[in-house]
């Protein structure tokens, strides 16, 4: 962390945040800026009014973002006469009492996250539970398991900010479907992770319905509104149905070469009742399997290419025919323009 | 780089607060449960020890005891009013809540009972002390839409891996081909919506990574893991960077540019380098050892694919394509 230039070598920045809070914690009733500036170590060195200001203010954020309950108490009538102190009531951690098994859960859970920002939050909140005097020995009832949830970068901070502060948020947003970038507006409910990726749920302002967008889209700055409490959150906000991915269950039917496929097999189900009038060719087997997104499905079996046929539904099977269209076209790239393999050409029966 | 003034401040308060509560600690003790060296440590000391309230007279000030400090035991005499661990901010309890809840949801856990138990305990607990700002962020791992994976093969992988046992797995490669092999179990890493199984190969003799949906049978053996070979196949690894170089052999360098809406391929895989395009189209560069991967995925990803080199591997694919419609025109 750069320290403040105006600043001239002597009190650390943590030295100067550790005789803030101790001051504070000890205030009979509370300290003004004047008292702080004169009688706490470290803000002396600030040259000018303007500089304390500064230095005080970031000082005061930094603290509340740690979890620092620091107060301002109006002393009554002139501006000068507010007070900071901290409220003691709100400064402590209950006690969180947890065995050393618990203790190894949490280390695991500690190395969840790929993102900076997120590990540095990770840390401190452990280096406040240890601090707390949680027993330790850090048993190993879940050996060998690594969960990883991967970086999500800049926007993250300041979204986050805004989800729990409902302030509304404006960011520069490239469309999936059109690659066209655009400002978008939104009161952000909720950040979400699936399958990898990271997502704001919220209502987009300009289009009047909710919306998801995908962190790795935002282009530039998160700018976070003014107004704090701006908006109110759904009670029930469902990620899953926001995002597509908690669609109706369907079974898919196939026909697979034998012996190929064995991934696909694997969580085959009964071939359902009538799926034995489905035209399939002799040589092949039939083989259902449940499914809710037609795209996820699409993408795996175009992969297997002449290995698996779509028998039903036909709107599956129109993805895979679509993908393996634009597959058979690539021996002719390069391509212009955006998106092609519509579906022109190939024959399919 | 040195370190930030507000990690080091929580490190600062909370060494204060554990001392008021434990009495005398061994400069080693405390290096071990704050995760930092003992010179860090004895850098604190000296720090807290000129810290102090308003004045700053001897009185004022944070003091321990010094002939213990210098037989490297700390022994704080005088707290200055910071008794009590300081609380989560909101930033920490949501890092904290949503991976324990991330955790609680995970396939692994979620197949064995006792398990589930103690993550929700740890959960029921920090949830009580933080309060409930924690819903911001919502994170689940391992729910790939579709793609589920065989409960019972969780169930062997996890104990297999608590028990230190050998493990022999029915797999099939991304090349579609099932063979058996026994492995030393090492990690069972859960990472972009999938779980892969990180292990010491006994038939290939090496590490290999092994996707949990692509298990078709687990069996627990009774001869205990080699740990020599646990130890050999456990490392950091990027499964993404993995599924690419399975197959083992050369990796060529591949570029392949995508239009917009194949973003997400941009995130999943271990890439080389990523270019930025106009109309926010974008070439990726990898290093692919693995043919068959390579074809499965331009055939999932066609009507983005705006362009491949080297042409073979198009070639390759837009042949594979062919035969596939073919199959279709074919059908009856």
């Amino acid at each position: 962390m750069s320290e403040n230039s105006s600043v001239a070598p002597g009190v650390p920045p943590a030295e100067r945040l550790l005789n803030l809070v101790i001051a504070l914690v000890n205030a009979s009733v509370s300290m003004t800026k004047q008292q702080i500036r004169r009688g706490v170590a470290g803000y002396g060195d600030a040259p000018s009014v303007e500089a304390f200001e500064r230095m005080f203010e970031r000082d005061k954020d930094t603290l509340r973002s740690l979890g620092v309950p620091v107060v301002t108490v109006d002393a009554g009538g002139h501006s000068d006469d507010v007070g900071y102190r901290i409220d003691n009531e709100a400064y402590a951690l209950p006690p969180v009492d947890l065995t050393s098994a618990e203790w190894g859960v949490l280390a695991l859970a500690a190395q969840l996250w790929g993102d900076k920002a997120l590990r540095t939050d990770m840390s401190r909140a452990m280096t406040k539970l240890r601090a707390a005097g949680a027993a330790q020995g850090e048993d190993d009832a879940l050996a060998g398991l690594a969960p990883r949830v991967r970086a999500v970068g800049d926007a993250y901070g300041p979204l986050l900010d805004a989800v729990t502060e409902r302030r509304t948020v404006r960011f520069r947003y490239r469309a999936a479907s059109t690659g066209v970038l655009a400002t978008r507006q939104v009161e952000p409910w909720r950040i979400a992770v699936r399958g990898g990726g990271w997502y704001l749920v919220g209502r987009d302002v300009d289009r009047q319905a909710p919306r998801v967008f995908r962190l790795s889209r935002i282009e530039g700055r998160v700018r976070v509104g003014q107004v704090p409490a701006a908006f109110a959150v759904p009670d029930h906000v469902d990620v899953d149905a926001a995002l597509g991915t908690a669609g109706q269950e369907r079974v898919a039917v196939l026909a697979v070469v034998p012996e190929r496929a064995s991934a696909v097999r694997a969580r085959a189900v009964a071939v359902p009742a009538g799926a034995a009038d489905l035209p399939a060719p002799s040589d092949r087997e039939l083989v259902a399997v449940p499914f809710r997104s037609v795209t996820t499905l699409a993408e795996e079996l175009a992969g297997y290419a002449d290995a698996v046929l779509v028998l039903d539904p036909p709107d599956l099977r129109a993805d895979v025919v679509r993908r393996l269209e634009a597959a058979a076209a690539l021996a002719d790239v390069p391509r212009q323009g955006g998106t092609a393999g519509t579906g022109e050409g190939a024959e399919h029966g | 780089m040195a370190e930030r003034a507000d990690d080091r401040l929580v490190r600062l308060l909370g060494l204060v607060a554990y001392l008021d509560g434990h009495g005398p600690v061994p400069v080693a003790d405390l290096a071990t449960r704050f995760g930092v060296s003992e010179a860090q440590i004895r850098d604190d000391v000296d720090q807290l020890w000129v810290t102090g309230t308003p004045g700053y007279w001897p009185d004022d000030l944070i003091d321990f005891d010094a002939d213990a400090v210098e037989r490297g035991v700390v022994h704080l005499i005088e707290s200055r009013g910071l008794t009590r661990p300081l609380r989560l901010g909101t930033r920490e309890a949501v890092a904290l809540v949503a991976a324990l809840r991330a955790l609680l949801d995970s396939a692994p856990v979620q197949a064995d009972a006792e398990r589930s138990r103690l993550v929700a305990s740890v959960l029921g607990k920090l949830t009580a002390a933080t309060g409930e700002a924690a819903s911001a962020v919502d994170v689940r791992l391992g729910h790939e839409g579709d793609a589920t994976v065989d409960s019972g093969v969780v169930q062997a992988v996890t104990t297999a891996l608590v028990q230190r046992r050998v493990l022999r797995l029915r797999y099939v490669t991304a090349s579609d081909a099932v063979g058996d092999r026994d492995v030393d179990p090492a990690r069972l890493i859960t990472q972009d919506g999938a779980a892969y199984l990180l292990a010491w190969c006994r038939r290939a003799h090496g590490r290999r990574t092994f996707r949990l949906d692509r298990v078709l049978a687990a069996t627990v053996l009774d001869e205990p893991a080699d740990a020599a070979s646990v130890a050999r196949a456990d490392a950091e690894v990027d499964v993404a960077a993995a599924a690419a170089a399975a197959g083992g052999g050369q990796a060529p360098l591949v570029t392949i540019t995508l239009a917009s809406p194949a973003r997400w391929l941009a995130e999943q895989l271990a890439t080389e380098s990523v270019t930025e395009l106009t109309d926010g189209a974008f070439a990726l560069r990898l290093r692919v050892a693995n043919p068959a991967w390579l074809r499965s995925l331009l055939l999932a990803a066609a009507p983005d694919v705006l362009a491949v080199d080297p042409p073979d591997v198009a070639a390759d694919a837009a042949a594979a394509a062919r035969a596939a419609l073919a199959a279709y025109g074919a059908r009856p």
